[in-house]
Parts: structure tokens; sequence; C-alpha cells
């Protein structure tokens, strides 16, 4: 994907070079219609296709621990230990391994990935303008929702089945009981313990 | 400044030089896997390329309007 995308950028740049070396040859017709592929069409593509690499690109893990403050999250996933939500998930592939992050913390709205970005962008801007956080303190606005679990487990059978969670159902989808805080699924990252902790090493 | 006195070769000159400027700041970015890559193409490659784009689209026009005012007979290139 990237490298067509970027044969196609090769080939604006191509065609743009010509018409910013000798733009009279746009006085021919079929030139005109050239340098409408060239400045305008190729363009928009590259654009267009360039968005969706990048917010494909920011679904994966390593791009999430690429900023200093996410390594002890994305390290947490590596806890030799299976109470931990985030390392059971990871180990387990229960969530696709590369895109970790994004398939617990994604916004599964409608304009959830637009969100997504915005909260990305607010980080960049804390990361290189104000102080950077420290990796410990940082919350999500609003809490853990629900609704980032049960997109996968509502409706697996295993957790329906599960008189625990079948009692309660109505207080987890209307958001009135946390999975995570309300003492049944608390150990999440906890990256205060990371040091001296075991971890997994795959292949070992 | 009218757009007659500026030229078609002008505009299509600094369009090119947009749309190419903003395409190697595409590439730059695809090629750097840091989050910063996501602001240098969002707010640097695509407001170039934009920026090139509506360049050519209004020297689009200029010739469209050059064109119909001379009943077709100049030639919006001809050097002023």
């Amino acid at each position: 994907m990237i490298g067509v995308l970027i044969t196609l950028i090769v080939l604006s740049i191509v065609l743009a070079s010509i018409f910013l070396v000798r733009p009279r040859v746009t006085e021919g017709t079929g030139w005109k219609i050239v340098a409408f592929i060239g400045l305008c069409v190729l363009p928009v593509l590259c654009i267009v296709l360039g968005m969706g690499t990048h917010m494909q690109r920011s679904e994966q893990r390593r791009f999430c621990v690429s900023c200093h403050v996410m390594v002890p999250y994305g390290q947490s996933l590596y806890l030799d230990d299976a109470k931990f939500l985030p390392a059971q998930h990871f180990q387990n592939h229960r969530v696709p391994p590369e895109t970790a992050c994004y398939s617990c913390h994604a916004d599964y709205t409608i304009y959830g990935p637009l969100k997504d970005k915005i909260q990305g962008l607010k980080r960049i801007y804390m990361q290189y303008v104000t102080t950077p956080p420290n990796p410990a303190s940082i919350r999500i606005d609003g809490g853990f929702k629900n609704a980032q679990c049960l997109h996968c487990h509502l409706g697996a059978r295993d957790f329906m089945e599960n008189p625990v969670h079948s009692a309660m159902m109505g207080s987890l989808t209307s958001e009135q009981m946390s999975c995570l805080t309300s003492g049944c699924h608390d150990s999440a990252h906890d990256i205060e313990q990371l040091s001296g902790a075991k971890l997994w090493r795959p292949g070992q | 400044m009218k757009l007659g006195a500026i030229g078609m070769g002008r505009f299509l000159r600094v369009s090119s030089a947009l749309v190419i400027l903003g395409l190697i700041v595409e590439i730059i970015s695809l090629l750097w896997f840091h989050p910063l890559s996501f602001v240098l193409f969002a707010f640097v490659g695509v407001i170039l390329i934009g920026l090139g784009i509506a360049v050519y689209l209004v020297s689009l026009l200029f010739a469209a309007q050059q064109h119909a005012g001379t009943g077709g007979a100049e030639n919006p290139f001809r050097a002023k």
C-alpha cells in the first residue's frame, strides 16, 4: 500500500515538475488534461490515500509506544501475570497484537476515529508544547467506558453465560457499573508495579 | 493587482511548486514513523498541496475569463 502511494506521489511530482519548468506546454489540449490530472486529480488522490495510510498507521501498537510516556504502557502488555487484563488480552491474542492499544482504546462510535485522532493531537501538544505528563498519572478522559469491553464481549458465549455478568447486564450496558473500577477487573496497566515485575518473553 | 498582470505561466509555476513541496513533505511523513509525522502530513503537506490545487483552479478561472474577454483570440500564455 505504502509502495503504491509513494509511486503515485513520485508520478505526481514528475508531472508537476514538467509544469514548473515549462508551463507553456499546457497550450496544447492534451497537455491541459495532463495538467488537470497532475495538478489536481493526482494530488487529491495522494492526500486521500496518505490520510488513510496515516490513520491505519496510528492504530499500530508500535506507533502508540513511539511516544516516550507510552513506553511503560507498552511494557505492561508483557507482564507475566494473568490478572492484568491488557497483558492477558495481548499475550493470548484476544486482541490483534499489532493493534492492541487501538482495539481497547478506540471510541467505537460513528465519529470515533476522528475523536481518537483529536485526542492524539492533544497528547502531541502536551508532549511538545506544554509539560509532558508523568506516565503513571495519565488518566483517560471520562474514564474507561464499558462499551470498549462490550464491543467484543457482548454476545460472546462465555461472557453472556457467566451468571455474574448476566445478573448485572443492564448496569454494564448502561455504564452505571464500570467493568474496571467496580472491583471486578481492576488490574489494568498498573505501570507503578512494572519495576522488578516478571515480563513474558515470546518464544522463551 | 489584476490577475491578468500575473500571467497563466506564473500561476502554473506557483501551483506546481506548492504541489511538489507538499508531496515531498508527504513522502517524508510516510517514511518517518513518529507521532509527529501525522502532524507534518496534516498541517504542512495537506496545506501546501491544497494551496497548489487552489492556485491551479484559480489559474483555470483566469484563463477562462481571459479567453472569454478576448473572444478566444488571446493566448493567456503569451508573455506579458
